[in-house]
């Protein structure tokens, strides 16, 4: 399946970013860039043709997407922007003390 | 032919499997071989007789009034959960004013020049006639709260980038912002207690079958429930800029 393929590899870039980027807000997309992995996959393994899930007043119901995995989705996608919001807020703290987001900085400081 | 000597001599070679990247690449790519021959074997998800989503395609519009079917999940069958999901948004809006203080610094950007000024003073009023259409149709139409709320949002940052942050702070002050979220947030609650007295379980959907399909007032609660998320996202998000920008930008 091709999903699979581009799901491994979209989560395999965010992870490579993480542990390879000295910046910490590239290590913050790389991390999107996983969450967007996940939940790609998630919609398409559930997609199997169909219409989008809403319905016309007084047509029959004929062949619908499954709706209940676009609505956890949807939860995840806001939990996703609160930890990113809060992540950056993070870093701008740091910034704000140690004047540098570079991982090799950081950890010079703290011996 | 120099080049090709250069690129595979040994001590090129010998500094390619000494750097970092090299190595943390071969674990990522054995790493994904195992991800992928195992998803490889996910079977196709079926919609199964008898399963949850055949019993919301099937009996959803007639049981919550709501054409649109994720919306019903939201708002109807897992409200609970979305009365959840906004308690993570708060915690978050709280957190992060909590660490960068909530310092009511009037000025830290300027704007820009007059030409994006005089545009933006068109442009303003339709996203939030778009954003309020978002909301409101949630039960008919792709979107809901969440999605307007964040477009709902965009207008606060509108405000501090194109016209300066003294202007988003006097025309739409911290306090307003934190009324709005705390007011979105306790209209989401209520309409819960009020589902509590009359259809007898918290957040039940009163009377979703009194009026008639696809009108704007219809899905009994769900319209209501969707005002208030999408004024708690909207003033949230707008709180979470706020407050980083204040810090970020010093006022010279």
């Amino acid at each position: 399946m091709l999903y699979n393929f581009v799901f491994v590899l979209l989560f395999m870039l965010g992870f490579y970013t993480i542990l390879i980027k000295k910046n910490l807000i590239k290590m913050v997309i790389g991390l999107n860039i996983m969450e967007a992995a996940v939940f790609f996959w998630v919609i398409a393994v559930n997609y199997r043709g169909g219409v989008i899930p809403i319905l016309k007043n007084g047509v029959e119901v004929v062949d619908v997407v499954n709706p209940v995995p676009q609505a956890l989705i949807l939860t995840g996608i806001v939990i996703g922007a609160s930890t990113t919001a809060f992540l950056l807020t993070l870093i701008i703290e740091i910034n704000k003390y140690a004047n540098s987001i570079n991982m090799d900085f950081l950890k010079g400081l703290r011996d | 032919m120099k080049g090709i000597n250069t690129l595979i001599n040994k001590k090129s070679l010998y500094n390619l499997l000494k750097k970092r990247e090299f190595h943390v690449s071969f674990v990522l790519l054995l790493l994904s071989v195992f991800l992928f021959s195992n998803f490889y074997y996910v079977p196709e998800q079926e919609i199964f007789s008898n399963s949850t989503a055949e019993h919301i395609i099937n009996s959803g519009v007639k049981e919550t009034g709501s054409l649109n079917l994720v919306t019903a999940i939201l708002y109807d069958y897992r409200a609970f959960d979305s009365l959840g999901e906004s308690t993570v948004i708060f915690a978050a809006v709280s957190a992060i004013v909590l660490i960068l203080s909530f310092k009511t610094l009037p000025v830290s950007s300027k704007g820009l020049s007059f030409i994006v000024k005089r545009t933006f003073g068109i442009l303003t009023p339709f996203v939030f006639l778009y954003a309020v259409y978002v909301i409101t149709h949630g039960h008919l139409s792709p979107g809901g709260g969440f999605q307007g709320g964040v477009v709902l949002g965009t207008i606060s940052i509108i405000f501090s980038i194109v016209y300066g942050s003294a202007y988003d702070y006097e025309n739409y002050s911290p306090k307003a912002k934190t009324i709005l979220e705390t007011g979105g947030a306790l209209l989401f609650v209520f309409l819960g207690g009020l589902g509590f007295i009359i259809g007898g379980y918290f957040l039940s959907n009163f009377n979703p079958t009194r009026s008639g399909l696809g009108t704007l007032i219809s899905a009994g609660s769900i319209p209501y429930i969707n005002i208030g998320i999408g004024f708690k996202v909207g003033a949230g998000l707008a709180i979470i800029f706020y407050t980083m920008i204040q810090k970020t930008y010093v006022e010279e």
